[in-house]
């Protein structure tokens, strides 16, 4: 494919394994240290590129305090090495964080105001809890409609799954199908090219000893898929968010740790530092619904980016669908008529894990492997957003 | 001198069923750690048997662990891996099968591996102490007894001690210290014989009762409406109690005595009826099995008829005349009513009660040292109101052993032997009087103990007949008495039908306080029995209610407030001293205190919530204000979080301890295991206080609130569990008010107030929720069902 200098091409993408919140892998790994490593390893992807000529690192985070607070782009890109030079900027699109710098970081290079950029996200949900260390609700939004905003996620999907009449059942085979595709996917060694394994390391007290000892362990695989799950164990599980619900702790997304990186450059840059590219960005789009029912958001989002880029639903052969819950992703795989089998073909959130803000540049790097090894043409990046939105990248294999 | 409380440091339970784990769990709840020993499991893990017992405590009900995070201090063992920590352990408690060939084996084995000095002791309820110290080295017999618990060992106030001839007094000593302080339990001395006392006793008792209704051919469901607290016995009365305790383990004990007590006259009581071999045949053992005699069928409980071997509803079939009778409250005027009816109902009561008497007559100089042991061990292990001689007692002491023995000489009892000599000496009124309780077998009067364990006690158990303690009045009215406890401590005890809050008690607090200042250096609050106090009259507020007379409702939570800030305020210490239940106003009274003193069994929260109110009695102003103190650097928040939780979904805590990890109890807070001790380490804690530079709280400090910033985050979490469908409107609307109360109304985050604000936050609250029709249904279900309603 010929390689146009004024778009913007993925030309790595890399992620962390995925731990399990609160008590996993990573319940002490800091996120700006899972930044850090996967910074390094876009780059050590393309080895001719000298790190100086990076212009920008773009991160998303979705709850950006604590460890993950002040700006975390911008001191992990200093702790991956990067020169002083290299900026950096966090930026919060809640779960779509991690898409949204992939599209910021293209649409600079598409407008000609850089070269070479990195995005990425990092989230610790260990570390820092959903909806961070302190809530703290404006009092006005419990006045008027604007309620739904102090809803808690589980809420929206159990509005989705009542609106959309998906069923327990339904909920539950799907979240069953999660497990199997990525149960697979690792058996296959498919997670192999994006993820960059992680040496955990942990100081304990050996208290016998009297002394502080340092275990260090490889991860190098999500950590989410359960072998152990079946229907009957799914069936069984209460409904955690409403007292007559269907959404379960097994049919919703698990809570997670993780950092992914993309290193994107333009055209031109990819001729001038011979690289080679994996993905071209089509295109995004976001757009808003209602608070309560958030996880329908890709309904609205989807549409428009197909709509900027030309394309049809039944065009795109790869689509990474954030399965933040199983009712809205039924609910917007019905709406839109996605091809079940074009969705996660690895298997998504609900076995793989979503680290919020990180999830976005996760599974960019996952369709970006994925669409090289299947040799499929069109892929996207999609998923609800909280508060009610949604976002969608398109993204175009190129190599 | 070692006080017996401290000497015991370390201690194992060797058997990991289900009375050994429970008496590790209670040694961890006082804070022992404990070794549970069990039989290794086949394999790698050979522990695992004993970590699942340890495991399972967490599930048994009633609860044995008085948190969860005392199974922490059970180390799971087992005979071959870890017999050397027995050395360490100061104590060692056998609790394995009842069985002499398998105790006197595990003797055998353990007996190398025990320290110099440890205490060794058996937890058998029947086999003989002396027999089985022949297993034990001639150095270790002096060192050994049975320690008999009663089933769940937490919650059965009796352990029996029993010892053999070469049993140390000096290791009888230490043991009875350290069982009743730092256990928590009421030590009876028994005598070397089956069943000891209480199950010698209770059994028989049950047994008789169960002969008689055979013979009356009156259904268990009967029986038991017949024998239950009507007799000052247990709602579980008879065949109930069976159930609960497990018909194996049950007829376990009655063919133990059975098979031992071959020269007792009543023998041929102890033997087990055919529907109850049937019920064991075919594996229906009570509760536990979830069928007995009893079962939980789809309509109600089921009762057993025998004679189809079907089960029908239970129900309640007193006769007219027996239940007028069992329905007066004096005793003699009760069992001469029983006694002029016609019914077979009557006679069962009178036969079994009959026999009872006859067969303790008989037998106390054998099995115990008094007749107090008798009658406590009815009370303590069995949950008996009245011992069988306090009773006996009380109907008159001649006259009844009169209609005793001609019973006996024609032929109507059970058993045909004569009463003893003691029983009829013409002088006699009873055997519990101002000398003690009668020893017939040295023909005196024993004094209660002299122990220095029992100084704590002040006001022990007290017997029919034995004197009550002086307690001079300082001052009282309707609802509260203020007595001098001496060295100048004034105790203040509710008057009140469970000690429920009116305008009488608050009145009285007010001016108690004010006298108990003038005369006293300190002021206990403390109730005679439990419980510690249930809040406030409901009945009232549900009358003022009903006559639409709010102003009423008012000036109750006036009083309250005024009643807790004079606690807050006096300028002498104060110490509240619960045990049982401290519901809403009861712990907003404990609260204000100075300083708590808590029995183990003291179970506290701010239940208000569960009747459609919040605390307003100054429970959140307090709350809100110790939020900021307790704060390191001002915030609040925290505590807020925390107190929301507890009051919104009106959590009581399992125990004090349980209380502890919720925060109504603070660092310097006290805990007793044994409640008979609460007032004497009350008082204590109150003279302390006096001694060391006690200064009353400053009135009106300023209190930074978390304002309306923090209300909006409570708020949140209301949002989601009302769209969850989790909580009613109504539930809704009590936790925005109870947000207001505690965060110090909509106010800036940090804004300072004062003490009168943050009270009319919560009385305003209060009002506003006793006017719904929500509360008021909830209250009056409450006084209806005693449970809330959830509207």
């Amino acid at each position: 494919m010929a390689i146009d200098d004024r778009e913007a091409y993925v030309v790595a993408a890399r992620r962390s394994p995925v731990g399990k919140a609160p008590r996993g892998v990573f319940r002490h790994t800091r996120p700006d240290d899972l930044l850090a490593h996967v910074i390094q390893a876009v780059l050590a992807d393309q080895p001719d590129l000298d790190p100086a000529q990076v212009e920008d690192v773009i991160v998303g985070c979705a709850m950006p305090e604590g460890e993950q607070g002040m700006n975390v782009a911008r001191i992990a890109a200093l702790l991956a090495g990067l020169p002083d030079a290299v900026p950096g900027v966090t930026i919060n699109r809640f779960c779509a964080s991690g898409l949204e710098t992939v599209a910021r970081a293209a649409d600079q290079i598409r407008l000609g105001e850089a070269d070479v950029l990195i995005a990425g996200g990092t989230e610790s949900m260990s570390l820092i809890p959903f909806m961070g260390s302190r809530p703290a609700f404006n009092p006005r939004i419990f006045d008027d409609a604007d309620v739904a905003i102090a809803y808690g996620m589980g809420m929206t999907a159990e509005r989705v799954a009542e609106r959309w009449q998906v069923s327990r059942e339904d909920q539950d085979a799907f979240a069953l199908e999660s497990h199997r595709r990525a149960l697979g996917a690792q058996e296959a060694g498919h997670f192999a090219d994006e993820i960059a394994p992680f040496d955990v390391v942990e100081q304990r007290p050996d208290l016998e000893a009297g002394q502080v000892v340092a275990s260090r362990r490889r991860v190098d695989a999500d950590e989410g898929p359960r072998a152990d799950t079946s229907a009957e164990r799914l069936a069984k599980l209460r409904p955690v968010f409403a007292a007559r619900g269907s959404v379960t702790p097994g049919n919703s997304s698990q809570m997670s740790d993780g950092a992914g990186a993309v290193l994107l450059a333009s055209g031109a840059a990819v001729k001038r530092y011979n690289l080679q590219p994996l993905l071209r960005f089509a295109g995004y789009a976001v757009a808003g619904v209602a608070p309560e029912i958030m996880g329908i958001g890709p309904v609205a989002a989807v549409p428009r980016a197909l709509q900027r880029t030309g394309l049809a639903a039944e065009d795109v052969d790869w689509v990474e669908l954030n399965e933040a819950f199983a009712a809205q992703s039924l609910a917007v795989m019905r709406d839109l008529g996605l091809d079940a089998q074009r969705v996660n073909p690895l298997g998504g959130a609900i076995a793989l894990g979503h680290p919020l803000g990180a999830t976005g540049a996760i599974r960019t790097a996952t369709l970006a492997h994925g669409l090289r090894r299947t040799r499929g043409r069109w892929g996207m990046v999609t998923m609800c957003v909280g508060t009610g939105m949604g976002a969608a990248g398109l993204f175009e294999r190129t190599d | 001198m070692i006080d017996p409380g401290t000497s015991i440091q370390r201690a194992a339970v060797l058997g990991a069923g289900v009375m050994g784990a429970q008496i590790a769990a209670h040694l961890g709840n006082a804070g022992i750690p404990v070794d549970l020993f069990e039989l290794p499991a086949e394999g790698a893990d050979s522990r695992a048997p004993a970590r699942d017992a340890i495991d399972r405590l967490h599930k048994l009900r009633p609860g044995p662990l008085a948190r969860p995070d005392v199974t922490r201090a059970i180390q799971p063992a087992t005979y071959d891996l870890d017999l050397d920590r027995l050395a360490a352990c100061d104590l060692v408690v056998e609790a394995v099968a009842e069985r002499m060939d398998v105790k006197q084996a595990l003797y055998r084995q353990i007996a190398p591996a025990l320290g110099a000095a440890t205490l060794f002791v058996s937890n058998t309820s029947g086999l003989p102490v002396g027999r089985l110290a022949e297993a034990l080295p001639r150095t270790l017999r002096s060192r050994f007894c049975g320690v008999h618990f009663f089933n769940p060992p937490r919650y059965m106030h009796l352990v029996e001690l029993i010892a053999h001839p070469q049993t140390d007094g000096n290791a009888l000593h230490r043991l009875e210290g350290f069982l009743t302080t730092t256990l928590g339990k009421g030590v009876l001395h028994a005598r070397d014989t089956p069943g000891f006392i209480g199950n010698r006793i209770g059994v028989f008792a049950l047994c008789a009762v169960m002969r008689h209704a055979e013979r009356l051919d009156l259904p268990f469901d009967l029986v038991d409406a017949l024998t239950g607290p009507g007799i000052a016995r247990p709602k579980s009365a008879t065949f109930r109690t069976a159930d609960v305790v497990g018909l194996d383990t049950f007829s376990h004990v009655v063919t133990h005595l059975h098979d031992t007590l071959t020269d007792d006259p009543w023998r041929d009581c102890f033997r087990i009826p055919d529907w109850l071999q049937g019920l064991l045949d075919t594996g229906n053992l009570g509760q536990k099995t979830g069928s007995g005699v009893y079962r939980k069928g789809k309509g109600g409980i089921e009762v057993l008829d025998p004679a189809s071997g079907d089960y029908r509803p239970a129900e309640d079939r007193v006769s007219d005349g027996v239940r007028a009778a069992l329905a007066k409250s004096d005793l003699s005027a009760k069992y001469d009513a029983l006694a002029e009816l016609d019914d077979p109902q009557a006679e069962l009561i009178r036969a079994s009660q009959r026999d009872l008497f006859h067969y303790c007559a008989y037998h106390l100089a054998q099995i115990a040292p008094s007749a107090r042991e008798l009658d406590l061990a009815l009370r303590w292990g069995f949950a008996w109101e009245r011992g069988a001689f306090e009773t006996w007692q009380l109907l008159g002491w001649a006259p009844t052993a009169e209609r005793l023995e001609r019973a006996i000489e024609a032929g109507e009892t059970l058993a045909s032997a004569p009463l003893p000599e003691w029983v009829r000496e013409r002088w006699r009124e009873g055997v519990h009087g101002p000398r003690g309780s009668w020893a017939p077998d040295v023909g005196s009067w024993l004094p209660r103990s002299s122990h220095p364990v029992y100084q704590r006690q002040r006001f022990p158990a007290r017997l029919v007949g034995e004197p009550e303690p002086r307690t001079p009045t300082l001052w009282q009215n309707d609802g509260v008495r203020l007595w001098d406890a001496g060295d100048d401590i004034a105790v203040l005890g509710f008057r009140t039908p469970m000690h429920a809050v009116n305008d009488a008690v608050l009145e009285g607090i007010l001016r108690a306080i004010e006298v108990a200042e003038r005369e006293c250096r300190a002021l206990v609050v403390w109730q005679a029995n439990a419980p510690f106090c249930v809040g406030a009259d409901l009945k009232a507020v549900r009358r003022a209610r009903d006559g639409g007379n709010y102003a009423a409702i008012e000036s109750l939570v006036g009083g309250f407030q005024e009643a807790t800030m004079a606690l807050r305020h006096c300028r002498i210490p104060t110490v509240g001293a619960p045990t049982g239940l401290a519901l809403g106003g009861g712990l907003e009274i404990l609260l204000h205190c100075d300083i708590r003193v808590a029995a183990m069994e003291t179970y506290c929260g701010l239940v208000e919530a569960g009747v459609g109110l919040i605390p307003a009695g100054g429970g959140c102003a307090n709350l809100a204000r110790r939020a900021v103190e307790w704060s390191p650097d001002g915030d609040p928040w925290p505590w807020i979080q925390h107190y929301f939780e507890e009051i919104a979904y009106a959590r009581v805590a399992g125990s004090a301890s349980d209380a502890r990890a919720r925060f109504w109890l603070q660092g310097g807070d006290r805990v007793v295991m044994n409640a008979d001790e609460v007032l004497h380490a009350a008082r204590s804690a109150g003279l302390a206080l006096a001694e060391t530079g006690y200064r009353s709280r400053m009135r009106n400090q300023p209190v930074r609130v978390a304002g309306a910033p923090g209300i909006a985050t409570l708020e949140g979490k209301l949002v989601n569990l009302h769209a969850g469908g989790f909580i009613s409107d109504h539930d809704y609307t009590i936790g925005r008010c109870l947000a207001e109360a505690l965060c110090g109304g909509r106010v800036e985050a940090g804004s300072e107030v004062d003490d009168e604000w943050l009270l009319r936050l919560e009385r305003e609250g209060f009002m506003a929720l006793a006017r719904t029709e929500e509360t008021g249904a909830r209250i009056a279900h409450m006084l209806e069902t005693g449970k809330p309603l959830r509207n």
